[in-house]
C-alpha cells in the first residue's frame, strides 16, 4: 500500500505546482487589473485604493497562499462581472460537463474493449479491409458534425429533443437533459471510441508476438484462452493509460458539443468568459481542468499498479 | 514413443526448408540431445512437435508419431488437448517465457487447469505444490504467491520445467532452456532434468548448443546441420568416434578448460 501513498503525495505535489504555475501565468497576462478595470478615467488615487480593495498591494507569494487557502475553504474569489460566489456560478455548468463526460467515458470503455478485442481477431480476415476503413472513418468525422447531423436527426426530424432547448437546468427538466446529454456524449465519443479500438487492437497484436504467448498455447490454451487469460490482461495497462488520457481530454473536448446541442456546460461557460477576459473565472476553470487531467493521470497509474505487479515497486519496472 | 519420418518444414517467406527431411526417434525414458549450429533447424524441429509453429506461415510434411498417433494430421483440437498433458515445453527465455502479470503459481498449474477439469481447486493446487517441490523450488507455497519477475533467474527455469511436468506429460521438449542461465545455475538444472527422468521416466528432447552439457546429460545425441541430421548415435560413439566431419569440426571445438563454457 506504500506506493498508493508515495502516488498520492506526488498527486498532491503536481497539484501545488500546476496551482502555482496557473497563478503565475494570471499574474503576467492580466496586467494592472484595477486599471483595466476602471479605465483611462481613473485617476491614480481610485486605482490605488482599487488595488488596495482587490487586495493586489499584498505581496505575490502571500496572494498566491491566500487564493490556494481559498481554494480549499470553497472561496475561489470573485468575477469581475458577476458578483455572485464563484462556486455558484461554475458549480452547475461543472456538474453538467461532468455528466456529459461521464456517459462519454462509460460509452468509450464499454464498447472499445469488447470491440478491440473483435477488431484483432478480424485481423487477416476478407473483413478487415473494412473494418479499417470503417475505423478511419469514424475517427476522420468531427464530432461537432456529427453533432449537427444528430441534432437534425434525432432532434428535427425524430423529435427526441429539442435542439439548442436545454433545460434551465438538470432539475427542471431531467428527462430532456439527460436525452440531450447523451447524444452529445455520443457524438463525443465516436471518434475516441475509434481511436481507443485501433489502439488496443495494435497493443493486442503486439502482446500476441510475446514469448508468453507461446508458453500459454504449448500448455493447450486455445485462442480464447490465450486472448482472455493471457493477452488482455497485459492489453490492460496501456489501455488505461489511453483511456486516463481520453477522460482527463473529454472535459476539454467536450467544448464544441457543448456549443452544437447548446447545452450550458463548462466549455461554453469557459469559452465565453475568456472572450470577456474575466481572469479570476478563468483562472479557477483552467486550474479545475488541470486538477482534473493530473487526477486522471494518478488513478491510471493506481489502477495500473492493481493490475501490474512490476509496477508496484516504485519507479520504472 | 516419439518417432519422426521424413519431418520437411519451410517457411513461406524463405526459399530453403527449414528442415530438410529428417528421421528421429525418441525411446521412452530417453533423453536425447540435439545440438548444431545456429540456425540449423533445432528449434523448427522442437517447435514442429510441440504444435508451436504457426501453421499459416509454413508447410509441414512427413509424420510426427507420437505413441503411434500423427500429429501433423491431427487436428487442431487434438493437438490442443495433447499440448501442456502429453508434451511439456521449456524454452529459453525463463523470464520472457513466463505472463509477467500472474502468479506463479497459477502458471505452474495451467496445464491442471486446461486438461484436468475433474480436479478441485485444492487438489489442483496440492499437484502444483508437488510439481514445485519436484523441481526443488524453495518455500514452493511462497514462490506460489509470488510474480515471476520476483524469482531468479534459475527459480524461474524451475517454475517453468514445473509448469511443463505437472500434467505428468510423457515427453519433455527442452529447447536450450540453460543457455540463459550462469553456470553454477546451469550445473544445477542438468542434475534436476537427469533427477527427474531418472524418477518419472520422461523422455526428454534437449536442445543445446553445448556439447558438453550434452554430454553429461543425454543416452543418445543428433547433429543437425543446415536442416539435416548428419550423425547420429549414443553419446559416446559419437563423441569418441565421429564419422562426420561437421561432427569432428564441432566436438573440436569443444573447449577443453574447465571455467565458463562458451555456448
Ligand atoms: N517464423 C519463422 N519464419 C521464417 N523463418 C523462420 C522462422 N522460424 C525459424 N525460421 C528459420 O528456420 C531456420 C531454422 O531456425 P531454428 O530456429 O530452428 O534454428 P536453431 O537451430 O534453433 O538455431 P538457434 O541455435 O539459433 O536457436 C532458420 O534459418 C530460421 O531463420
Ligand atoms: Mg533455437
Amino acid at each position: 500500500m506504500n506506493y498508493v501513498i508515495r502516488r498520492i503525495l506526488m498527486l498532491l505535489l503536481t497539484m501545488l505546482i500546476v496551482s502555482f504555475l496557473t497563478f503565475l501565468a494570471f499574474e503576467l497576462v492580466s496586467g494592472d487589473v484595477a486599471q483595466t478595470k476602471l479605465g483611462t478615467e481613473g485617476t491614480p488615487e481610485q486605482v490605488a485604493a482599487l488595488r488596495h480593495e482587490l487586495g493586489l498591494d499584498q505581496p505575490f507569494l502571500l496572494r498566491y497562499g491566500q487564493w490556494l487557502g481559498g481554494f480549499f475553504t470553497g472561496d475561489l474569489g470573485v468575477s469581475y462581472y458577476n458578483p455572485q460566489p464563484m462556486w455558484e456560478l461554475i458549480g452547475p455548468k461543472l456538474g453538467v460537463t461532468l455528466i456529459l463526460a461521464a456517459i462519454s467515458f462509460l460509452l468509450i470503455t464499454l464498447i472499445s474493449i469488447p470491440l478491440g478485442l473483435l477488431s484483432y481477431r478480424l485481423a487477416g480476415s476478407p473483413l478487415d479491409g473494412l473494418r479499417t476503413a470503417f475505423n478511419q472513418l469514424c475517427m476522420a468525422v468531427p464530432p461537432f458534425f456529427i453533432g449537427i447531423l444528430f441534432s437534425w436527426f434525432f432532434g428535427i426530424t425524430l423529435k427526441l429533443f429539442i435542439p439548442e432547448g436545454f433545460p434551465s437546468s438538470i432539475r427542471a427538466n431531467p428527462g430532456e437533459a439527460m436525452t440531450q446529454l447523451f447524444f452529445a456524449a455520443v457524438c463525443l465519443s465516436i471518434p475516441r471510441i475509434a481511436m481507443t479500438v485501433r489502439m488496443m487492437r495494435s497493443t493486442v497484436i503486439g502482446e500476441m508476438q510475446k514469448a508468453y504467448v507461446r508458453t500459454a498455447i504449448s500448455r493447450g490454451n486455445d485462442r480464447r484462452g490465450v486472448l482472455l487469460r493471457h493477452v488482455l490482461k497485459n492489453s490492460l495497462t496501456g489501455t488505461v493509460t489511453f483511456l486516463a488520457q481520453t477522460l482527463a481530454e473529454l472535459i476539454g473536448g467536450s467544448i464544441v458539443v457543448e456549443q452544437v446541442f447548446g447545452i450550458p456546460g463548462l466549455g461554453r461557460f469557459l469559452v465565453a468568459e475568456i472572450r470577456a477576459l474575466d481572469y479570476p473565472v478563468v483562472q479557477t476553470i483552467v486550474v479545475i481542468l488541470a486538477f482534473w487531467v493530473v487526477l486522471a493521470g494518478t488513478v491510471a497509474d493506481l489502477i495500473n499498479q492493481r493490475i501490474d505487479p512490476r509496477l508496484r515497486l516504485g519507479g520504472a519496472k | 514413443m516419439l518417432d519422426i519420418q521424413d519431418l520437411h518444414v519451410k517457411f513461406h517467406t524463405r526459399d530453403h526448408e527449414a528442415v530438410g527431411g529428417i528421421n528421429l526417434r525418441i525411446d521412452d525414458g530417453e533423453i536425447l540431445g540435439l545440438v548444431g549450429e545456429s540456425g540449423s533447424g533445432k528449434s523448427v524441429t522442437a517447435m514442429s512437435i510441440a504444435g508451436l509453429l504457426p501453421r499459416k506461415q509454413c508447410a509441414l510434411r512427413g509424420a510426427i508419431l507420437l505413441d503411434g498417433q500423427d500429429l501433423l494430421l491431427a487436428d487442431r483440437s487434438i493437438l490442443r488437448r495433447m499440448q501442456g498433458s502429453a508434451i511439456g515445453v521449456v524454452f529459453q527465455e525463463p523470464m520472457s517465457s513466463m505472463n509477467p502479470l500472474l502468479r506463479v503459481g497459477v502458471q505452474v498449474g495451467e496445464a491442471l487447469r486446461i486438461h484436468r477439469k475433474d480436479l478441485s481447486p485444492e487438489a489442483r493446487r496440492a499437484l502444483v505444490l508437488q510439481a514445485m517441490a519436484d523441481v526443488e523450488l524453495p518455500n514452493p507455497e511462497e514462490c506460489y504467491r509470488k510474480y515471476p519477475h520476483e524469482l531468479s533467474g534459475g527459480q524461474q527455469q524451475r517454475a517453468m520445467i514445473a509448469a511443463a511436468i505437472v500434467s505428468r506429460p510423457s515427453l519433455l521438449l527442452l529447447d536450450e532452456p540453460t543457455t540463459a542461465l550462469d553456470v553454477t545455475i546451469q550445473a544445477q538444472i542438468l542434475e534436476l532434468l537427469k533427477k527427474l527422468n531418472a524418477e518419472t521416466g520422461i523422455s526428454m528432447l534437449f536442445i543445446s548448443h553445448n556439447l558438453n552439457v550434452v554430454r553429461k546429460l543425454c543416452t543418445r545425441v543428433a547433429v543437425m546441420q543446415k536442416g539435416l541430421l548428419v550423425e547420429t548415435g549414443s553419446t559416446d560413439a559419437v563423441f569418441h568416434h565421429p564419422q562426420h566431419p561437421y561432427t569432428q569440426r564441432l566436438i573440436a571445438s569443444i573447449p577443453t578448460r574447465h571455467g565458463r563454457e562458451v555456448r
